[in-house]
């Protein structure tokens, strides 16, 4: 089963895509506190980054830059996902590999999970 | 003066430019010419009067020796120095005429009515000199003579083709030099006007305008541009509040609408199927609606940008026609004509035109009524048009229904929606450099949008 881990400061959406996405045979790790990434990651090893831009205290676009600039995270892809649909234009900048707009399509989403993951 | 209001105050300035030289100009032609025929008159009557006075002295002798033959000869003298004397009569003390010499007969209404009083008279035509005739202080006798003023006739037409000729001059000169001045004061005006009238017309507020100085004109356009600042601010405050409104509404929105579609997979019961549609539908509704005003909040702060890229026209008409046809099941909805065309363009954006345009047709005509769509290519446009068969667009509507908010009248059932999708449209083609227009057949009404094929440059 394909590890995905999932980051979003909304407890309810964290829910939902688990739901959606354990339903597809997908293995989901969920996290509503972005600081915890790092041991995460380490500990948990995903197959993709499943995370939304607006994090409260940080911007996800952030994060996947830092994450792109680890050797030990480089290559983890990342798709961010936002209700503000003008981000799409700066996921290239921070090496996204994917952008979904909220509010998603569930089938969509896990069809752009699936393609992705590694 | 109720006509005076109606007429621009470019033209109030130059009419009262004009007036007011007119009649100062009037007025000093007027004087000029009154005192150059008063100075005539008065040299004239000099004159007249010396050689009455002449003819008087020299008149003494002959009347005395009541000598008629002598008096004749002086009398025709003096008319040989001064021929326009018209007629000279001597009379003796009991006024029977003594001496007469007239080169025309003279006016004899004029004669018999001042022949016996004495003095200077002016009449119609002619100048008349009455003096007496005295010896020692006795009188003994009268002078009467009659001048013709032909010349003083002359005069009065000249001048008062003269004073025609300048005022008319006059009139030009001011006119002229109205017109370039009027500006000073008028373009000030017309330009808050001009400017008043582009906002009234557009909406577009982030019209400014500017004016150094402290007249009135002045005020006036400042408390203007005050008054576009606060509306400004206002407007810009409502899309900010949109824009977080409907950012916050998204993300509940998305939470019910990925648990309804997850449910939806789940539930294989016909009646619970067929619930959870409806509410998935209607969270579906409920996106279309954040995302207009969305869109709208981005048309006014200007923040709507196109993402161009090549795509083919063809295959986004059909992508469209087949989400449409997902919607509106029973529909029948036909590409008539195939067009081969590659687009430069946000493809999301005019999809977005095509899918508001066909569900418009949906919603807008009866059901089991087709509805068509034909795009073709000429020049350096291409024109996509969609055809329904309903009642078309109530008449005198054809450019208000592209307004904001606009509702459809006189159709009785509830058609849900804010009325921003056509004002979306419009922006969405004009910013390609394009227009989008409606236009009523007989049996339906006709969409259209056109716009360049090789993108907005």
């Amino acid at each position: 089963m394909k590890k995905i881990l999932v980051i979003d400061d909304d407890v309810d959406i964290l829910l939902l895509v688990k739901l959606a996405l354990t339903m597809n045979g997908l293995d989901v790790r969920t996290l509503s506190r972005w600081e915890m990434i790092p041991e995460t990651i380490e500990e948990y090893a995903p197959a993709l980054i499943l995370m939304d831009i607006s994090l409260g205290t940080a911007d996800g676009r952030d994060i996947c830059k830092g994450l792109k600039r680890e050797a030990l995270t480089k290559d983890i892809p990342v798709i961010l996902f936002s209700a503000n649909n003008e981000f799409q234009k700066s996921i290239g900048e921070c090496q996204a590999e994917g952008f979904i707009a909220k509010p998603f399509d569930i089938s969509d989403l896990v069809a752009r999970v699936k393609e992705k993951a590694r | 003066m109720n006509f005076l209001t109606n007429i621009s105050i470019r033209n109030k300035l130059v009419l009262i430019q004009v007036l007011t030289s007119v009649l100062v100009l009037g007025l000093f032609a007027t004087i000029f010419i009154v005192r150059q025929i008063n100075d005539f008159k008065t040299r004239k009557a000099l004159d007249i009067g010396s050689i009455a006075g002449v003819i008087a002295q020299n008149s003494i002798s002959p009347l005395q020796f009541q000598d008629a033959d002598a008096e004749m000869k002086m009398l025709n003298d003096v008319e040989t120095v001064s021929p326009d004397i018209n007629f000279i009569s001597v009379m003796d003390r009991d006024r029977n005429d003594f001496a007469v010499l007239g080169k025309e007969k003279a006016d004899s209404d004029d004669y018999s009515t001042y022949r016996n009083s004495v003095g200077t008279f002016f009449t119609d035509n002619d100048l008349i000199v009455v003096r007496s005739i005295d010896n020692g202080g006795e009188t003994i006798g009268k002078v009467y003579l009659e001048v013709r003023l032909t010349e003083l006739t002359r005069m009065k037409v000249h001048m008062l083709r003269l004073a025609t000729a300048l005022a008319l001059l006059a009139v030009l000169a001011a006119f002229l030099i109205s017109i370039g001045m009027q500006s000073y004061i008028s373009s000030r005006l017309l330009a808050l006007v001009r400017v008043m009238r582009r906002v009234g017309d557009t909406g577009d507020y982030r019209a400014s305008i500017r004016d150094e100085g402290s007249d009135e004109i002045s005020v006036l356009v400042k408390g203007f541009q005050r008054l576009l600042e606060q509306i400004r601010e206002n407007e810009r405050r409502k899309d900010e509040f949109i824009g977080v409104a409907s950012h916050e509404l998204k993300t509940p929105l998305t939470n019910v609408k990925g648990y309804l579609e997850i449910l939806n997979t789940l539930e294989d019961r016909e009646p619970q199927r067929e619930i959870v549609e409806r509410a998935f539908a209607n969270a579906g509704k409920l996106e279309k609606l954040i995302a207009d005003l969305l869109d709208v909040s981005k048309i006014q702060t200007g923040q709507l940008e196109l993402n161009l890229t090549d795509f083919d026209m063809d295959e986004l008409i059909r992508d469209s026609i087949a989400s449409t046809r997902m919607l509106a099941k029973d529909r029948s909805i036909t590409q008539m004509v195939r067009v081969e065309c590659t687009v430069r363009a946000d493809r999301q954006r005019i999809e977005q035109v095509l899918l508001n345009l066909l569900s418009n047709a949906v919603k807008y005509s009866p059901e089991g009524n087709p509805i068509e769509v034909n795009a073709v290519v000429s020049g350096d446009e291409i024109t996509v048009e969609v055809a329904d068969y309903g009642p078309g667009v109530p008449g005198g509507e054809e450019t208000a229904i592209f307004g904001r908010f606009y509702r459809a009248r006189g159709i009785s059932q509830h058609i849900s929606g804010f009325g921003l999708g056509l004002y979306i449209c419009r922006d969405i083609v004009n910013r390609h450099r394009g227009r989008i227009w409606v236009r009523n057949r007989p049996d339906g009404a006709s969409f259209f949008f056109r716009m360049p094929v090789k993108g907005p440059t």
